[in-house]
C-alpha cells in the first residue's frame, strides 16, 4: 500500500523514492496512517488534485526555506480547493505540534533541527501524498487539528504562559501548519490524530491516549507526552465539550468542563490559572457593587483595598456601638425579655401564644401615648430560628392582667420586610413600657431591677 | 450583576432577624451579669461586642458559612463551650500552602490583598482566594445589617 502511495506521487516527485534514511520511519508512519482509509479513494483524490500539487509543494517548499514572509504568500497563491486539501493534509498530519517550532513568531529552536536535516523537498512530497490517503470528510477538521498542533507544541516547548501569536486568520493559521508538513519523521506518531468526528476538546488528553495506542518511534514527541500525562490530576478534571469556550458546571459529572480558547495556551496549569482568574474577578465585580464607592476605582489592587478598608471600618463601627451601648445600657436598664416577647420581628408560632398573653395594660397606653400601641402586634408569618426566650415561658405563668388585645394593630404592620428605625424606636419604647408594666403588675420580679427608675 | 448573585449566593435574612438574634443575646448577657454589673466597662464592652458577632453570626447562616462557624468556633471555644454543626465540619484550619506551591504565577497584588483579607475575615485563613472574596461579600453584608440593627438601638435607647 505504501508503494501505491509513492508511485501515485505522481512522476514529478522521483525524489521521493530516494529518500534519505528516515524513510522507513516514514513508511511505518504512512502505514498507520493509511490503515483505515480507502487507498482508491485517495487515489482518485489525488489524481485529481495533481495539477494544483506542484504549486502546492511549491508553495510548501518556499515555506520551509523561509517562514514568515513566504507565510503570506502561500496564503495569497492558494487556490481554495488546495486550501481546503492542504489544511485537510496538515490536520492529519499535525496534531503534533512540534512541527509549529518552525515558525518564526514563536522563535522556539528545539524544533528548527528537524527542519534542517531533512531535505525539504522530499520530505514534503512524501509528506502530502501520504495525508492525502486519507482525507476524511470532516470540514473543521482541519482548523481544529491545527489549534491542536499549535497548542500542543507550545505545550511542549515551555510550559510557560508564553503568549501564543495565532491570529484568528485561517490563512495564517494554515500557513503556520505548513512548516509541520516538513517535520521529520520524529514526530509522525503523534500524528496519529484525531478521529474525523471527535470534537476538538482537551486535546492533550487525546493525544494521550493516541500516544499509547501507537507504539512506535517518536522518541521526543513520546517523552513530550508523558511529560503531559504526568501533568496534575486537575487535567482530568477537564473534559470535552462542544460548545463555545465559556465554563459550564456540568450537572451530571463533577467537572468543570473547560475550553481552552483560541489563542492561548491549553496547558492545564495555565487552564486552571484562567479559570481561577476569571471566577476571582467574577467574585470582585460581586463585591464592587456592595462596597460603596468602589465604581470609580479601577484596578484589582485598589478594589481590594478599598474592600479591605471598608470592612474594617465596619468592624470598627461595630466596636464603636457596642462602646455605646454598654455605656448606655449602664444608665437605663430595660427589659430585654419584654422586648422579645412581645415578638416585635416576625417569629415563630411559639411566640405567638405570647403575644396574645401579653398585652398592654391600658395604663400603660395612658402612659406611653396610644402611637405606641399600634406597634405591638405582630404578625407572626416569618419564622426566625431559636428565638424561644425561656424566660417568656415564665412570664405566661404568671398571672397577667388583661391588657386590650393587640389585633386591630396588625394592619398596620402588616409588612415586616420594612422593619424601619421607627418601629425599632417604638419596640424599644415599648421595651420600656413592658418593663415597667410587669414591675406593677407583679412588684418583685427577678428579672426587673429595682433600681429603674429611668423614665423615657 | 444579578446574574452573578444567582450563582454565588449572597443571601442575607432581613434586619430584624439580626435584631432578634443580637436583642436575645443581650438579654442573656444581662441575665448572666447580675445587676448591678460588677465588672468593669470595659468587659462590658467586649462582652456586648462579642454577643453582637455571634449573633450575627446566627443570624447570617448559622453554621452555613465558613466564616460565621469560624466565628461560633472562636466564641466558643473562648467560653470553654463546644458548637455543635448541623452539616458535618469543614476543617476551617486548613494550610493553603499546598495549594499555592502548585503554581506560583498567583497574581501577587491579589495574594497579598488577599492575605490581609484573610486576617480580617473570620476563618479566612483556611479558604482559597475566590472563596475568600465569596465569603468577605456575605461578610460585609452581615456587617452592614448589624451595623444598623445596633445604630438603632443606640439611637433607642440614648436619652432624647
Amino acid at each position: 500500500m505504501e508503494n501505491e502511495l509513492f508511485m501515485n506521487a505522481g512522476v514529478s516527485h522521483p525524489p521521493v523514492m530516494t529518500a534519505p534514511s528516515s524513510s522507513s520511519a516514514m513508511l511505518k508512519w504512512v502505514s498507520m496512517e493509511t490503515q483505515p482509509v480507502d487507498p482508491s479513494l485517495s487515489r482518485n483524490l489525488f489524481w485529481e488534485k495533481s495539477t494544483e500539487q506542484s504549486i502546492f509543494d511549491s508553495a510548501l517548499s518556499s515555506l520551509v526555506s523561509s517562514p514568515t514572509p513566504s507565510n503570506s504568500n502561500f496564503s495569497v497563491g492558494g487556490v481554495g480547493g488546495e486550501n481546503v486539501i492542504m489544511r485537510e493534509l496538515i490536520g492529519k498530519l499535525g496534531n503534533i505540534g512540534d512541527i509549529y517550532g518552525i515558525t518564526a513568531s514563536n522563535g522556539n529552536s528545539c524544533y528548527a533541527t528537524p527542519m534542517s536535516s531533512p531535505p525539504p523537498g522530499s520530505m514534503m512530497e512524501t509528506k502530502t501524498t501520504t495525508p492525502m490517503a486519507e482525507l476524511s470528510g470532516d470540514p473543521g477538521f482541519a482548523e481544529r487539528a491545527a489549534r491542536f498542533s499549535c497548542f500542543g507544541s507550545r505545550s511542549f516547548n515551555s510550559r510557560t504562559n508564553s503568549p501564543f501569536p495565532i491570529n484568528n486568520e485561517p490563512p495564517i493559521t494554515t500557513n503556520e501548519k505548513m512548516p509541520r508538513v516538513s517535520s521529520s519523521p520524529v514526530f509522525k506518531p503523534l500524528a496519529s490524530h484525531v478521529p474525523a468526528g471527535e470534537s476538538s476538546g482537551e486535546f492533550s488528553r487525546k493525544r494521550r491516549t493516541k500516544s499509547k495506542q501507537n507504539s512506535p518511534s517518536a522518541v521526543s514527541s513520546s517523552k513530550e507526552i508523558e511529560e503531559k500525562e504526568d501533568s496534575d490530576p486537575k487535567r482530568c478534571k477537564k473534559s470535552e465539550e462542544n460548545g463555545d469556550k465559556t465554563k459550564s458546571i456540568d450537572p451530571y459529572k463533577d467537572y468543570i468542563h473547560v475550553r481552552a480558547r483560541r489563542g492561548q495556551a491549553t496547558d492545564s496549569h495555565s487552564l486552571a490559572e484562567r479559570v481561577r482568574r476569571e471566577k476571582i474577578s467574577e467574585r470582585m465585580k460581586l463585591l464592587q457593587d456592595l462596597v460603596p464607592g468602589c465604581n470609580k476605582v479601577t484596578g484589582k489592587a485598589l478594589m481590594l483595598d478599598e474592600i479591605i478598608n471598608y470592612v474594617q471600618s465596619l468592624q470598627r463601627q461595630v466596636e464603636f456601638l457596642s462602646m455605646k451601648l454598654s455605656s448606655v445600657n449602664t444608665r437605663l436598664d430595660f427589659n430585654m425579655d419584654a422586648l422579645l416577647s412581645k415578638d416585635i420581628f416576625p417569629s415563630s408560632n411559639n411566640l405567638m401564644h405570647h403575644q396574645q398573653v401579653l398585652r398592654l395594660d391600658s395604663s400603660a397606653e395612658t402612659l406611653l401615648g396610644d402611637h405606641h400601641n399600634k406597634n405591638l402586634q405582630l404578625n407572626p408569618d416569618i419564622t426566625s430560628n431559636n428565638i424561644i426566650n425561656p424566660l417568656e415561658t415564665s412570664d405566661t405563668s404568671r398571672s397577667f392582667i388583661h391588657l386590650p388585645t393587640l389585633a386591630h394593630f396588625s394592619d398596620s404592620i402588616s409588612q415586616y420586610s420594612t422593619f424601619s428605625e421607627d418601629d425599632l424606636h417604638s419596640i424599644i419604647h415599648m421595651g420600656f413600657a413592658q418593663n415597667r408594666l410587669q414591675e406593677l403588675n407583679q412588684g418583685s420580679s427577678n428579672q426587673v431591677p429595682s433600681h429603674m427608675k429611668a423614665e423615657l | 450583576m444579578a446574574s452573578a448573585d444567582k450563582l454565588i449566593n449572597t443571601y442575607v435574612p432581613e434586619k430584624d432577624v439580626f435584631a432578634l438574634h443580637f436583642l436575645q443575646s443581650l438579654s442573656n448577657l444581662r441575665t448572666q451579669n447580675p445587676l448591678n454589673s460588677p465588672d468593669k466597662s470595659i468587659d462590658r464592652v467586649r462582652k456586648i461586642k462579642k454577643a453582637a458577632y455571634v449573633s450575627m453570626a446566627r443570624a447570617a447562616g448559622g453554621t452555613s458559612r465558613l466564616w460565621s462557624r469560624a466565628l461560633l468556633r472562636r466564641a466558643a471555644k473562648d467560653d470553654n463551650k463546644s458548637v455543635r454543626f448541623s452539616r458535618r465540619k469543614r476543617k476551617v484550619t486548613w494550610k493553603i500552602s499546598s495549594k499555592r506551591k502548585r503554581s506560583n504565577q498567583r497574581a501577587p497584588v491579589v495574594e497579598e490583598a488577599a492575605e490581609r483579607l484573610r486576617n480580617l475575615v473570620p476563618g479566612g485563613g483556611g479558604m482559597e482566594t475566590s472563596k475568600l472574596m465569596e465569603e468577605t461579600a456575605h461578610y460585609i453584608k452581615c456587617l452592614s445589617m448589624q451595623v444598623k440593627v445596633m445604630q438603632c438601638l443606640v439611637d433607642g435607647l440614648s436619652p432624647k
